[in-house]
This record gives structure tokens, sequence and C-alpha cells, in this order.
């Protein structure tokens, strides 16, 4: 086989990470193509930390290869590290400095052309500009998160790594922080790979997702396919006169199921949102009072997957508002 | 050239931080100036320093500038776990920078500060005290050995160690003997036999010795001996930091 001339963004095969005896990644296999949003998604110490500190250089892997843009993270980490930026999941700014100082200090270590400009661009990115010379130290905790994207972004990266983006922050930070996400993926080409243990954050940024668990992937593929691959959304339908109305609904195209539970249908339908009206049509003449539409969520794939509920949630979700207030 | 760049940008960071710290600049010029003002004047008179050449005074304050230097050297490994802890540390990591640049950033912006600071405390001290400028050359040289003897110590320590209390806690254990052996506060000459083996196995000692000498003209051990131990070991424990560092930081 000759060489790929255009490598994926991100390629690890066989990857594993023991601590001593604790085994942090067993066997991982990944591949993010150029360009794509990609979320690794899990719960508390599934492997998602591991994976990306193995892919930005700062641990070795024990086992299995990782490549960033073909270049093996072990063997070439100048030209790797080059080439990707890194949001961590706990604060990683200086505090005692202005938000213009730690950018200005990472720019110097990037050996940027036009600093001042290039940091003012960035400050202004994350509407940032205003704070420019505050002390982080007076920062709340979104402010710092912004800031640190900006630090991400600074020297230009190819890949963008995100651990947690949005740990500890509240709801009104965590959407500013995916709208500013997004702002960045419209503007330039940027592979973006973030770890998160928020599933409607997977659903909300990414293109694609893969599913962690015990150190390897469990399933992956876009949020839409993982959940179509349940079978679809559910359509409970409540009816005057229910009698005959199943065979009516199953005729509709995409219905792989319909059970009747006392005077309602329950229609399993593939690609639901864009087939309720036909669904409706075809209930009509049966008498509709009530309608309710249930897409599975990632939280059903994960256990569908994983065969374990997602505990991710909750014991790391509080304290967000604290930070956030703390201007 | 690239080397040297990282190497200011890391030391950039560290007199950025130091400019915000008034209270503890503050700290570091007035703590010795009492000490040495009360303590000089008050034992001036009750001891007397064999050989001649200096009062209690002259030895005392500069025997305080040796501590001076290394305790604000010593804060090197202090300000190294501080930005692994703030997470900072592998911030830097990340980049592509050698590991060396930011291990001899973090050590030459402790030594820059320490001279600047010695060297406001010296003109302060021309005035009350009998030290004058006899060789100043001389005694920057044993400030400089000094200065990356020290920081790299608590570098090497820090690389070790996770908690800055346990980090204090050994620093002072392995300092404080170190002082009190090195003719900083009495001369070695008078000191009991066994105390006087301690200090010439001291490097520290050596070290005392030559600046003293570039201050007031008094030293106790050959000068040549002076520069050869504390040069010596400020490279030899500079080098063992950078490759402690680089372990260290590799997985």
């Amino acid at each position: 086989m000759s060489a790929d001339p255009t490598p994926p963004a991100v390629l690890t095969r066989g990857l594993v990470k023991r601590y001593g005896a604790v085994t942090a990644l067993d066997g991982l296999d990944l591949t993010v193509p150029r360009g794509e949003c990609f979320g690794l998604l899990g719960p508390n110490g599934a492997g998602k930390t591991t994976t990306i500190h193995i892919l930005c250089t700062l641990a070795n892997p024990t086992e299995g290869l990782a490549c960033v843009f073909g270049h093996d993270v072990t063997r070439e980490r100048a030209a790797v590290r080059g080439r990707l930026g890194l949001v961590f999941q706990e604060a990683s700014l200086d505090r005692e400095l202005s938000a213009r100082e730690n950018l200005d200090i990472h720019a110097r270590l990037y050996h940027l052309p036009d600093r001042r400009g290039r940091v003012d661009e960035m400050l202004a990115l994350v509407d940032l500009a205003a704070d420019a010379g505050r002390l982080v130290r007076h920062f709340s905790g979104g402010m710092k998160r912004r800031l640190e994207i900006a630090r991400g972004l600074l020297h230009s990266p190819d890949v963008l790594f995100l651990d947690e983006p949005t740990l500890g922050l509240d709801i009104r930070a965590r959407r500013a922080i995916w709208d500013h996400l997004r702002k960045i993926r419209a503007e330039r080409e940027l592979t973006i790979i973030l770890t998160t243990h928020y599933l409607e954050e997977a659903d909300a940024l990414c293109d694609e997702v893969g599913i962690i668990d015990r150190g390897r992937i469990a399933a992956c593929g876009t949020p839409e396919a993982l959940k179509s691959a349940l079978g679809g959304d559910v359509v409970a339908i409540a009816l005057d006169r229910p009698d005959g109305a199943e065979v009516a609904l199953r005729r509709v195209e995409g219905v792989s199921r319909v059970t009747r539970e006392e005077n309602a249908a329950r229609v399993t339908v593939a690609e639901g949102a864009r087939r309720i009206a036909a669904l409706l049509d075809a209930a009509r003449p049966f008498g509709i009072r009530e309608v309710t539409f249930h897409r599975p969520s990632l939280e059903e794939v994960f256990l569908r997957h994983t065969g374990h509920a997602f505990e991710g949630e909750g014991a790391d979700a509080g304290g967000g508002s604290v930070a956030e207030g703390a201007t | 050239m690239r080397f040297l760049e990282d190497l200011w940008t890391i030391a950039l960071r560290e007199f950025l931080r130091y400019r915000r710290d008034r209270a503890y600049v503050m700290g570091q010029l007035l703590v010795p100036i009492l000490m040495v003002g009360f303590i000089g004047f008050g034992l001036n008179p009750v001891v007397r320093i064999p050989g001649g050449g200096t009062n209690y005074l002259g030895w005392l304050s500069t025997g305080f500038l040796v501590l001076m230097l290394s305790s604000g050297a010593i804060g090197g490994g202090f300000s190294l776990i501080q930005d692994r802890q703030e997470g900072f540390l592998r911030a830097i990591l990340v980049a592509p920078v050698s590991r060396a640049s930011i291990v001899l950033g973090k050590i030459l912006s402790r030594i820059v500060a320490s001279i600047a600071l010695i060297s406001v405390l010296v003109a302060i001290f021309l005035s009350f005290t009998p030290i004058r400028l006899v060789h100043p050359l001389v005694s920057l040289v044993a400030l400089a050995g000094l200065s990356f003897a020290f920081v790299s110590f608590g570098i090497l320590l820090a690389t070790r160690l996770r908690a800055l209390e346990s980090y204090r806690l050994i620093a002072g254990l392995v300092t404080v003997p170190l002082y009190l052996t090195s003719g900083i506060f009495f001369p070695v000459k008078t000191m009991p036999a066994a105390m006087r083996a301690v200090a010439h196995a001291n490097p520290v000692t050596y070290g005392v010795d030559l600046f003293r000498y570039g201050l007031t003209g008094v030293h106790e051990l050959p000068l040549a001996l002076d520069a050869a131990i504390i040069v010596a070991l400020g490279a030899i424990l500079t080098v063992l930091a950078v490759s402690s560092f680089d372990r260290a930081t590799r997985d």
C-alpha cells in the first residue's frame, strides 16, 4: 500500500496506556478526518483525557500507534506540537499575568510574526478585547475558558484539542463557548477534537462522535446515525377510535414497528421529524387526540453500546455558577 | 538562536510576575536591612573577628547577602511546583520549546533578579557597614555560582516533589544546616573541630568566602579553591536540574 498523501488529522491503532496496574486505554482505534469536529464521549475515567494527552505528546503510549497529520506522536514530537492547539480540562493560564500578557508569552513561544496583531485578533475573536489588560486572576470561569481557547488557536493550529471545554461552567457560559467554537469553525479550516461527558454538548457541536468506554471505542458515527441505529424516533398517537390504525400506520414509509397501548399507537420510525406529517395523515381518520414525539438521545445510544447507564453527568457538573459569578 | 529566544520568553514571564509582587520585593529589601542593622550593631561591640580586616558588621552584612540570595534562589523550585499545580507548565510543555530552555529560562530569571536585589542591598550597606567594593567582579562570580547552584538545587527538588508544603520543609531541612556551617554568621576558623570539618565539606562555605573577599578583602580559605568549587557546583547542579526536568516531564 502506498503512503496516503493526505493522512487523516488523527489516527490511532491499538492504542494501549497502562499506569501501573491500571489500564487507561485498552486498544483504542480512532480515525478523525481533516476538518471534522469529532467528539470523544464517555464518563469520567473512560480514557478521554489519556487519549488527548497521548495525541498532544504529553504522555507516551504503552503500546500501539498514534499519528497526528501523519506524524508519529512519540517519534516526531516537534512536528506534532507545532500543528496542535490544546485547551486543557483544568486551567493552564498564568493567573498573575493579564490576558494580553498570557497570549503574548505564547505568541513568543511559537515564534509568531506580528505578535501584537495576532494577539488582538484572538482577543477579539473570544470577546475579551475589553478585558485584555486585566489579570486573569480576576476572570470568571467562562472568561478563562475563552482565553484558553484563544491561546489554543493563537498559532493557527491545524487541529484543536479541547478537553472538557465547558466542564464546570453554567449553561449561559457553556452556550457562549459553543457559539465561539461554531464561529471559529465557520471562519477557518480546522479539525476539532473534543472530549466531553455532556451528551448535549456532543450533539450540539460534533459531526461525528466516538463513544469511549473502559479504554475502547464502543461505537462511532454521526450523532444522527448513532441514534437512528436504535431504530429511529418514537411517535405515540392517542386516538379516539384506535381499531385498524396500526395497519394504516404501518404503511407509512420508514415505519419499522407499530404497537398498540390501550387506545394509543406507538410508532417507531426512522427520521421521524420528516415523516410525522405522513403519520398524522394516516392517523387522522381514527380521530387524533394527542401526539407525543420522542427522539432517542445519545444517552440511550450510550446505554445500548456499553451495557451500562451513563453516569458521567452530575458529579462534576456542579459548581459552575460559582466560578462564573467570580468576576 | 531559537533556544535563546525561548529562554528569554520564559524569563520574561517571570519578570512580569515579579514586577507585580511589590510586597515580596519590599520584604526582600527590608528584612536584610533590619536584620543586619540590629544584629550587626548589637553584636559588633561584643564579637571580634580573628585576624581583623573587618568587624562583625562587615562580616554579617556580607554573609546575610548570601542568605538573601539563596532564599530567593530556592524560590525557583517553588515557582516550578506552582506552575505545575496551576497547570501553566503543561501549556508550555505542549509548545514546541525545548525542555532545557524552560529550565534555563527559569534559572536565569532568578539569577538576574537575585543579582539586581543584591546590588541594591550592597549600595545600601555601603552607607552604614564597613563593606566596600574591593573586588566587585570576584563577588559577582561568587554570586553567579551560588545562584546557579541554589536555583538548580530547588528545581531538582521540585521535579521530585508534588506539594508546596513538602518542598518548603525539605528545602529548609537542607539549607538551614548549610547556612549555619558556611561562615555566614561566624568565621569557620574559630569553630570547634567537628563543626569546622562540616564547614569544609559544605560547598556553600567556599561561595561565602569568595563573596566576602570581594566586598571586604577578608577570606579564610584559598581563593582559587573557593572559585573552583563554587563554579563547579553551579555547573554540575545546573546540568542535573536540566536532565532531571527533562525526565520528569516526559511522561
